[in-house]
């Protein structure tokens, strides 16, 4: 089994959702980890504050990250468990991020002790 | 709860109008906007932590906590010169032992009801009262309250911002002894929820048809009024009529989106439970003497929800109620509710010149209903040409696209 990174994007603040929205949102992830959990396929995620900031170079330029309102960042992480990246794939489609147009990111996470 | 996971229907907009009722009676309504901006906040964190973490074991409890936390820091940081007794007094706590998280549910609704009552209040206009109580009590954002009523989300923000000056102009105290003196304002709040029920019933705006959410905030804020409010005919006719007509939701729609009208409705589809939720109601309001308009409306209502075919309603009772509803609160569009049970119950041609004579009031809708009625009294006596020419004047006047998919239906069936 490989471990795979899937970055949430979306913009910082979450436009106007009501509440109606916001519980429909939370709902609908609860129940896709879930799926995921018993399917084996889930091993932590964490969300990410909008606040954070870049650090650049030599220099050490500290700059507040593209954080703002309208501009995409990363959300939080999910990390998924899945035999390939194509699976991987197929996992993150079922994302319920994707019905509120967000951009989903896969990555498979190398492993230390490659043989 | 945190077992499944799942969270009660409509779970944050409940709570929001009983966080904020929670949070502005410890901290004073003064700090009203403070208060929406932590509540708001909070679903959004809540929408963060538990997207990625599941719900936490207490989600209402939680939610409080983290809503008083982010109210704490924002009136520090916002008012550091102004005495903070009031931030102290919240802050006496400690997570166990908290008297604010003690509240228990009676004090949490009698806070909804003083909130409700201030909102509802007659200095503000009809449409002002039922968007900031749509605001305030069930979590209804700027963009839900625009499509709810049709407004731009400019108009409604206006509205909103004037409603909020006026609330905080009053500065109303929420306390167990105002509970007791709203209880007393019961009637103004019945109207607006009469009104809110009515503008998800019947003003339906989109193609679904009845706007369901509005009609169930509607019942759901007159049910916080029953226990407190001294046993009010007003308050227990108002729910018996909202769950007579709730019960005909499914039946009055076709799937597809089509008015069915009573007379061809599937009586089968009617929701039982909440018609006996609605004589539940109407039984207590039978215990006073009282016999209001909500009481007379919901009466009828009863009588038709009674009938197992349409062929079979008392039209004689319900057209002499429709006579008492007419002497309470005389206005056309009850004339011609009237009218048709008259049509029904001494038939088509007894009305037809009475009918003829109306010139209808100014309130929205009453002049497309009239011709909506002459057009259907006109069917029913055979007389082609004038129920088209009476459909062809509603046309232009229909507010609704399933009105006018309606109306083209009966045209081309005359």
């Amino acid at each position: 089994m490989k471990e795979f990174l899937m970055l949430i994007r979306e913009e910082a603040n979450y436009g106007e959702l009501s509440a109606e929205e916001m519980q429909a949102c939370i709902e609908k992830h609860y129940h896709w980890v879930e799926e995921l959990k018993k399917k084996g396929q889930y091993k932590e995620a964490q969300p990410l504050d909008a606040g954070g900031a870049y650090i650049k170079g030599r220099k050490k330029i500290v700059s507040d990250g593209p954080f703002l309102e309208g501009k995409e960042c990363v959300s939080g992480y999910y990390i998924l468990l899945a035999t390939s990246l194509e699976e991987a794939v197929e996992i993150a489609k079922g994302n319920p991020d994707l019905d509120w147009d967000r951009t989903v990111e896969v990555r498979e996470i190398m492993p230390m002790d490659e043989q | 709860m945190e077992d499944t996971g799942q969270l009660l229907a409509h779970f944050f907009r409940e709570h929001s109008g009983r966080m904020i009722a929670s949070l502005a009676r410890v901290f004073g309504i003064a700090q009203l906007d403070n208060i929406l901006d932590a509540v708001q906040d909070t679903f959004e964190t809540a929408v963060s932590h538990w997207r990625y973490h599941g719900m936490p074991a207490d989600p209402p409890a939680w939610l409080l906590r983290v809503a008083r936390n982010k109210l704490v820091n924002t009136i520090k940081r916002s008012a550091r010169q102004v005495p903070l007794k009031d931030v102290h007094m919240a802050q006496v706590s400690t997570a166990d032992g908290d008297p604010f998280f003690s509240i228990g549910d009676g004090t949490a609704t009698d806070s909804q009801v003083q909130l409700l009552v201030a909102c509802c209040h007659p200095a503000l206009g009809e449409r002002d009262r039922i968007l900031i109580t749509l605001h305030i009590l069930c979590g209804f954002g700027v963009p839900e309250l625009a499509n709810a009523l049709r407004m731009n989300n400019e108009a409604v923000k206006k509205a909103l911002q004037r409603s909020k000056a006026a609330l905080l102009r009053r500065n109303i105290q929420l306390d167990p002894q105002a509970a007791k003196r709203a209880t007393r304002q019961s009637a103004t709040v019945c109207t607006i929820l009469y009104l809110m029920f009515n503008e998800g019933y019947k003003a339906t705006r989109d193609e679904k048809g009845i706007n369901t959410d509005l009609c169930y905030e509607a019942m759901r804020l007159a049910k916080l009024l029953c226990p407190i409010a001294p046993p009010s005919a007003e308050v227990n006719a108002l729910l018996a009529l909202m769950f007579f007509n709730a019960a005909r939701f499914p039946a009055r729609l076709m799937v597809y989106g089509d008015w069915i009208p009573l007379a061809e409705q599937d009586r089968t589809l009617w929701d039982r439970q909440l018609l006996a939720e609605g004589f539940h109601y109407l039984e207590c309001a039978k215990q006073s003497d009282f016999a209001g308009k909500y009481y007379l409306e919901a009466l009828i209502a009863s009588l038709h929800c009674t009938a197992k075919y349409f062929e079979e309603t008392d039209w004689g009772i319900i057209l002499s109620l429709y006579r008492l509803l007419e002497d309470l609160e005389p206005s056309t569009l009850i004339q011609l509710n009237r009218l048709v049970a008259e049509s029904y119950a001494c038939g088509p041609f007894a009305v037809i010149a009475e009918l003829e004579a109306i010139t209808p009031d100014e309130r929205p809708g009453t002049a497309f209903l009239l011709q909506m009625v002459k057009a259907h009294v006109y069917e029913r006596i055979g007389s082609s040409e004038q129920a088209n020419n009476a459909y062809s004047a509603a046309l232009p006047l229909a507010q609704n696209p399933l009105d006018i998919k309606f109306i083209r239906k009966r045209m081309r069936a005359l």
